[in-house]
């Protein structure tokens, strides 16, 4: 007769190996973090145990990483905003119209989606100069709605889509007009697609470093561009890169683990990838 | 007499009118951010642009030049080059670790649907934070996996200035990064292969392998071809894992068409010619989404 722990657990072997694997993945993400915490002298050493210090965090801020953070957070923030005000009416047209050219449009928003950044950057560039909106919170967000837009239509419509039609027949019935309809009954019953659509339109925005590499210098440089900015002026500086890493990536895994549902449609827009 | 359709087609004809204006700011600002930045691109394609010199913006006497020239450029064939190797070993070794991943997450347990979402964690990490934690795994005196290895006798030495070493280590870093994608979809996929033929299979003695091999692979193949094409594209746009880890080196080894546009235009003032470049890179994405599109409509009508 079997143990009764093995009748517990008939799948222990593979248990066993799953927690392993999660480990050995999960290995690098909690080495950087740890790093993090390491003064200076503790860097180069193997003890597993050693003395926590938020010296690499307090170094960084005073210095001027707080600022390219608070760029971050506003010029991810304003992005996702726009996106969606723009977006979530398209998606639901989309989702909704008869008319010809529907498809035509989500092969389009496919594309711009794909598109390599440095297709648009070299020409955003050279406009931006003429407009004044190199180095400018401005011209980042103008830079990251030509991502997040399609981002929040692809992933919108598949929500409207799965919302009955005969609600809103009902409403149209009863004289409402299609926006009205669409305000206060369509919109409400999407709420968890609106909360994943925009949480995972910030990470994508928030992760960016391509755009904010080549549009931003001083002024808006944002956090991801700033940890860069060490390796470059302060030379190795690992306890505060990592320290840097750690608070660039805290947000992203907050937010991930809020919106773990929806990650599945949302990470296959690619919008986090990059 | 009542038609239904009578009642129905005025109401939805009404209804599109309406609809469209949902759809016109929409689209005019996708067109004035990518349509037009596109087709200035094609434009800048055409010139020997280079902004210190502002005459040579609008200066279309030789508009094929940048093309022709890429074909005797050696540095941008190697780049071509290095963008296959690339993106074939992200593919296979993303596909490879994804599925792999997903067939031993597949059991409901409890300790497997806690994994799950353990393993989605290197995805949503900025590529950057991941450029850096690689960057440090990678070098000598700090990295443990250094540290193990030297321990068990096999030390090596850095990788990432090693010619022969360094794009395999970056591929390393991505598959790392990026093998969530291909597991969420096998996970969604192997979800979807109804229980019956499996069933069956067992009953009549088929192995674990002749399972997965004759029943589920044939139900998921589909989706494994859309996750390859979406692990393609995003190959094609590999940065800042390359800008953080090697630069494009050492020397030009890890230096994908990406960079190298990068580079021509950003380092070397050259953007004629890396426009140039950018539209084929337009191209090539434009043809593969196209297929993607071809395939998950073919499935299921979706989007993807």
């Amino acid at each position: 007769m079997k143990p009764a722990w093995e009748t517990r657990f008939p799948n222990w072997r593979g248990d066993l190996f799953t927690l392993a694997l999660l480990v050995i993945v999960l290995f690098p993400f909690v080495w950087i973090i740890q790093l993090s915490f390491r003064a200076k002298a503790d860097i180069f050493d193997s003890a597993i145990l050693f003395a926590p210090t938020l010296e690499n965090y307090r170094a960084l801020w005073q210095g001027n990483f707080a600022l390219s953070f608070v760029n971050s957070i506003i010029s991810a923030t304003s992005a996702t905003a726009l996106a969606m005000i723009v977006g979530v009416p398209a998606a639901f047209a989309l989702s909704r119209a008869s008319f010809r050219g529907a498809h035509r449009i989500g092969l389009w928003i496919l594309v711009t989606r794909m598109a390599p950044p440095v297709a648009f950057t070299i020409p955003l560039f050279i406009v931006f100069r003429y407009l004044e909106l190199h180095d400018t919170r401005t011209g980042l967000v103008i830079i990251y709605l030509t991502f997040s837009l399609a981002f929040v239509i692809w992933m919108m419509k598949p929500f409207f889509d799965a919302v009955p039609r005969e609600l809103e027949e009902a409403a149209a019935i009863d004289g409402c007009g299609t926006w009205k309809t669409f305000l206060t009954i369509t919109l409400p019953l999407t709420g968890p697609g609106l909360a994943a659509t925009a949480v995972l339109c910030f990470i994508g925005a928030w992760n960016d470093f391509f755009f904010a590499l080549i549009l931003t210098r001083t002024h808006a440089s944002t956090a991801p561009v700033a940890i860069v900015g060490f390796m470059q002026y302060v030379g190795w500086e690992w306890g505060r890169m990592a320290a840097a890493g750690t608070l660039v990536m805290m947000p992203v895994v907050l937010f991930s683990i809020v919106v773990r549902k929806y990650l599945v449609h949302g990470l296959a827009a690619g919008s986090i990838k990059g | 007499m009542v038609y239904p359709g009578a009642v129905a087609q005025p109401w939805t004809e009404r209804r599109d009118r309406e609809l469209v204006w949902g759809l016109v700011p929409a689209l005019i600002m996708l067109a004035s951010l990518t349509a037009g930045p596109i087709a200035y691109l094609w434009l800048t394609s055409l010139t020997p642009l280079n902004l210190a010199q502002p005459a040579t913006q609008w200066n279309f006497d030789q508009p094929l030049a940048n093309y022709a020239s890429m074909f005797g450029d050696p540095r941008f064939a190697n780049s071509v080059v290095v963008q296959v190797k690339l993106s074939i070993a992200s593919v296979v070794l993303q596909l490879l670790c994804g599925l792999g991943v997903a067939l031993l997450l597949h059991p409901n347990t409890k300790i497997r649907t806690v994994a799950r979402s353990g393993m989605l964690v290197p995805m949503v990490l900025p590529p950057i934070v991941v450029g850096i934690t690689w960057l440090a795994l990678f070098t000598v005196d700090i990295s443990p996996i250094h540290r193990l290895f030297a321990w068990i006798g096999l030390p090596f030495g850095p990788l990432l200035t090693n010619p022969s070493t360094a794009l395999w280590a970056v591929v390393f870093a991505g598959t790392w990064q990026h093998f969530p994608f291909a597991m969420l979809m096998s996970l969604a996929a192997l979800q979807m292969v109804p229980e019956g033929p499996i069933e069956a299979a067992r009953i009549d003695g088929a192995s674990r392998f002749q399972v997965f091999w004759h029943v589920r692979l044939p139900f998921i193949a589909p989706t494994l071809v859309v996750a390859g094409l979406f692990i393609l594209i995003d190959s094609v746009k590999a940065f800042p894992l390359l800008y953080i880890m090697t630069d494009g080196g050492p020397g030009e080894v890890t230096e994908v068409t990406n960079y190298y546009v990068y580079r021509q235009v950003f380092t070397f003032s050259l953007w004629g010619y890396g426009s140039a470049i950018a539209v084929l890179m337009m191209i090539a994405v434009f043809l593969l989404s196209y297929l993607i599109d071809r395939i998950t409509r073919r499935n299921d009508g979706a989007w993807a």
